[in-house]
Formats: C-alpha cells, structure tokens, sequence
C-alpha cells in the first residue's frame, strides 16, 4: 500500500521560513531548534535545583583546610601567596648555592683566559715596556740613535694566508669576550655576597654620603664590631 | 569531508600567504622551510669545501694540519713566531713529542715532508721570552752558543734556552733549591745539552770544575746582591767580550724605593764590575716592576779614529 501511495507524485511541501513581516523577531524556530533549546533549559533548571538541594542540607560544622588556605579574589579563588614558602635558612642556603655557582663560572673563565694568553702575545702590537740604551758618550748614543730608528721589531708577515688570519683574529676575539665576561661575573659576584652578608645577623648601617672615605657610586656598609669568642 | 581537505590543499600549495586554515599554514611552511634548509646546506657545504682546497694547495704535502699554522723566524736566531689559531712566540723542540711544563707544542711539516715540533713559550713564566716580546735588541743567546743559567728553577726557561742553543750548544743550568732542582734535573735527563747544577750560586768554587767558558750569563736569582753574584760568576766563567743577560726584579732588591731608581742603582752597581751594559728593558705586560738588562762583559777599548 505504502509503495503504491510512494510511487504517486506529490507535492513538495517546502518549510516555512520567517515573513518578511516579522523578520525584526529574527530566525523561525522550528521544533528540532525547540527541541535543543527546551533541552539545555531543563539542564540548568535542574542543575540549579540540585545546588539549592545541597545548600538547604549543608553541614555548619562543614571544614576543609582550602577554607584557610585559600580567598576569593572578585569571586576567583587563589591559594594564598609563597612568599614564605621558604625559611629563612633555606633561602640562605639557596644564595650560597648560586654563589657557588656564579664563583666556579668565574674560577672557570679565569683559567680559560690563562691558558690563551699563554699562546697569544699580541706580537703585532708595539710593546708597552719601556727600552733604554746605554751609551758611553755622545758619539755613542748618536749612533744607537740612529740605529734604533730603522730596525724594525719583527719579520714581514705579509703572507700568511688568509684563513690563518681569520684564525688569529678568532682567538683574539674570544680573549676579549672571555674577559669581559670575567669583568661581569666579578661585578655579579661581588653584588650576591654583598646581598648575602646583609642578610646575615649582625648590626650593620648605610653609611651616609659624607662619611664614606672613598668615593664610590654603590652603598657602603658598616658593621658593628662584635668580639667573637 | 570534501571542503575541508579542498582548503588544507589549498593552503599548502599556497605557502606563507597566510590566508588558509591553520592545519594548511602549517603544512606551506613545513615545505619552504625544508627546501631553504636543503639548499642552505649546499652552499654551506660548498664552501667548506673550497677552503679545504686552498689550504691543502699550500701545505704540498696533502695533510690537513700542514696549513693550519705558518711557523717564520724571529728577528733573533733560534727563536720562532707561529701564526694560527695561536700568536705565539716558539723555539724549536729538541726532543719532539715531549712538553716539558705542560706547554703547547705545535707541529709544522716542511716542504719534503719532514715534521719540526715547536713549543709556545710563555712570557708569564720566562722573562727571557717577556724581554724578546718587549723587544730587546740583543739575547745573545743564539744556535752554537755556551750559556750559563743562574737560577734555573724547574727549569722551565731553561728548555727553551736549550732549544735555542740547539745541541752544538750547551746550557749550564746552576740552581740551589733540591726542590726546584730535582724538575730541572729530569728535564736535563731528556735534554742532552742542559748540564743541571744544584749548588749556590754565591759560591761559584765549589762548581768550577763542571762549567767551562761561556759566551753568555743569563742571570735570574732575584737576591738583593744579584749583581755580586753575576759578577763572581763572570769572572770565573765569562770569556773577555762575553755578554750577560740579567733580569731584575725591583721588589727583591729595594722596595721601599721606586722600580726605577733601582734598576739605575743596579745598573750602577754592574758598571763597577767591569760590565758594560748596552740597554734595558721593562717587561710591563708581563711581570710588574721588573726589568732586563743586557750588555757586555770587559769589552775591548773601542780604537779612536
């Protein structure tokens, strides 16, 4: 019976949509758009049941140690600062370690800057020394004078091949990184101790500007002296 | 199914547009950077391998380290210049493959295919080597020469002194301390040319029968009376017109009064000992307040025109 009444050509029914008439109340809802909509409202109507629920039945005496432990920020909790995560004891012994650290760096960069400096002699360069020639009379010193002026310190160097050069420069480049790295790593060293020693028990003071003996830009302390035993 | 994976194509194919999906964007950019990486590569490569060439091209011998560092002679004989990753002064290895402080040592192969071994002298811990970078004229240390060594130590210095004189020379090496000396004197054991003496150098009689005459005294006590000391040596040892080599160290001698005047009071003291020095030299970068004198000893009366 269906297949007969199938067969038969009807007529395409096609959906409504909205007139334009009413178009300012925006899309037609059909039953499949109810259907989601009715859907997702009973959700929350009974999610909010369920937490009256447990609101009415809840136990005053209640408690959890997060009650302590954490606030509400604008309504957001946040567990409570760590800041005092550590003690004392343990951030001093923390700075100590970075010491350490900072220090063996700077013991490590020293003897890498040794051990260059004993294959590079900067033998292009004038030497800084001061030469002095002895002479008996004037006759003499004319002619050390003389002399002096036309020797030349070193062979020519004019062949040496370009990626010997390049190689040169190279290491003479690292000496001087390697050095002012030493220079910062003292700088950062020397800053950490200081930062160390004042965190330390024992009564110190700033001094005031007019009674520092040395000028320098940085803070100057002053321990009180304190007899140990 | 089908516009999605449209797109993806999409935007693969048109690389850093940036306009496709993010899945597409990825995959542009996997692509190009691939092909950039591959013929950066290539270049790379390329060019390595012309400078490898060149380099093979100036050795002759076909060795990678033959080209790595160029060795030349220094204005002094016996003494050498490396260029290389090292800007070094050098001498000559007398016994190849042995260091003897721990140095650097460098290997050159010649044009017919032998190999020389240089060792870096360090100026830090040689003032001869401080006073050659600080450009004295004359060592007088040179190939052939017979050289007595005050102060030898661990004999560090004296290594380098007895590559220079090579082994036609010969270097008596005098130190006093049994500490220093049993260095110097396992150095002198590989070394044919060095003669190792632990004896005080302020009594020259007791060693007199091991040293013969020397063309030069090099001198490095560092005692307030080094200039008696170099004296008593020179007139057992020194041959008429031999020259000495002696290195000052201010604080040892006076330091209460400035580096300076005691160099001159110094120099002083070796023109009363029949020492004519020619010229001293500072050697500022390496050593602080110390000074090289070099000169000759009763030198011959210069004849007037």
């Amino acid at each position: 019976m269906s297949s007969l009444r199938n067969a038969l050509p009807r007529r395409a029914h096609k959906e409504r949509a909205q007139p334009q008439s009413r178009k300012k109340f925006g899309l037609l809802e059909k039953h499949k758009d109810y259907v989601i909509r009715a859907k997702a409202y009973h959700k929350k109507e009974e999610s909010i049941r369920r937490l009256k629920e447990k609101a009415a039945f809840r136990n005053p005496d209640e408690f959890y140690f997060k009650m302590i432990k954490t606030k509400t920020v604008d309504g957001v909790h946040r567990l409570e600062g760590e800041a005092n995560k550590y003690t004392q004891e343990e951030l001093m012994l923390m700075k100590t370690q970075d010491i350490g650290y900072v220090l063996q760096k700077l013991q490590s960069e020293r003897n890498k800057i040794e051990k260059l400096t004993t294959m590079l002699h900067s033998l292009d360069n004038n030497p800084s020394s001061r030469h002095v020639y002895f002479a008996e009379d004037r006759e003499e010193a004319k002619e050390i004078k003389s002399q002096s002026g036309r020797k030349d310190a070193l062979p020519d160097f004019d062949d040496i091949p370009d990626h010997i050069k390049r190689k040169t420069a190279a290491s003479y480049r690292e000496l001087e990184g390697r050095k002012k790295r030493v220079q910062e790593l003292e700088k950062l060293y020397m800053d950490m101790s200081l930062h160390k020693e004042l965190q330390k028990k024992g009564r110190k003071r700033k001094l005031r500007e007019e009674e520092i003996v040395c000028p320098t830009s940085k803070a100057v302390y002053k321990w009180r002296s304190e007899r140990k035993r | 199914m089908r516009p999605p994976r449209g797109r993806g194509g999409g935007g693969g194919f048109r690389g850093g547009r940036g306009d496709g999906g993010g899945r597409g964007r990825g995959g542009g950019r996997g692509g190009g950077g691939g092909r950039g990486g591959g013929s950066a590569m290539r270049g790379r490569g390329g060019g390595r391998g012309g400078g490898r060439g060149g380099g093979r091209g100036r050795g002759g011998g076909g060795m990678k380290g033959g080209s790595k560092v160029v060795v030349e002679p220094h204005r002094h004989e016996g003494v050498f210049i490396a260029k290389g990753k090292e800007d070094a002064l050098v001498t000559k290895n007398l016994v190849a493959g042995e260091a003897v402080y721990n140095e650097k040592r460098i290997s050159v192969q010649n044009e017919d295919g032998t190999k020389v071994e240089y060792r870096i002298w360090n100026p830090f811990r040689s003032k001869l080597a401080a006073a050659v970078l600080g450009g004295v004229d004359n060592i007088w240390i040179k190939p052939g020469a017979r050289v007595l060594y005050l102060g030898a130590a661990s004999g560090t210095t004296v290594s380098h002194v007895s590559d220079i004189v090579g082994p036609n020379g010969v270097v008596y090496a005098v130190e006093f301390s049994h500490r220093s000396g049993r260095d110097l004197v396992n150095m002198a054991k590989k070394r044919t040319n060095v003669i190792p003496i632990i004896e005080d150098a302020r009594h020259p009689a007791k060693y007199r029968m091991l040293v013969g005459m020397v063309d030069v005294i090099f001198s490095d006590v560092a005692q307030p009376d080094q200039a008696r000391i170099l004296a008593l040596n020179a007139s057992y040892f020194l041959k008429a017109g031999g020259h000495f080599v002696i290195s000052i160290k201010a604080n040892c001698i006076d330091s209460t009064v400035p580096a300076e005047a005691v160099f001159q009071s110094e120099v002083k003291k070796l023109q009363q000992e029949q020492f004519k020095p020619f010229e001293q030299v500072t050697l500022e970068p390496f050593e602080r307040d110390h000074a090289c004198v070099v000169g000759g000893y009763r030198m011959p009366k210069k004849q007037k025109a």
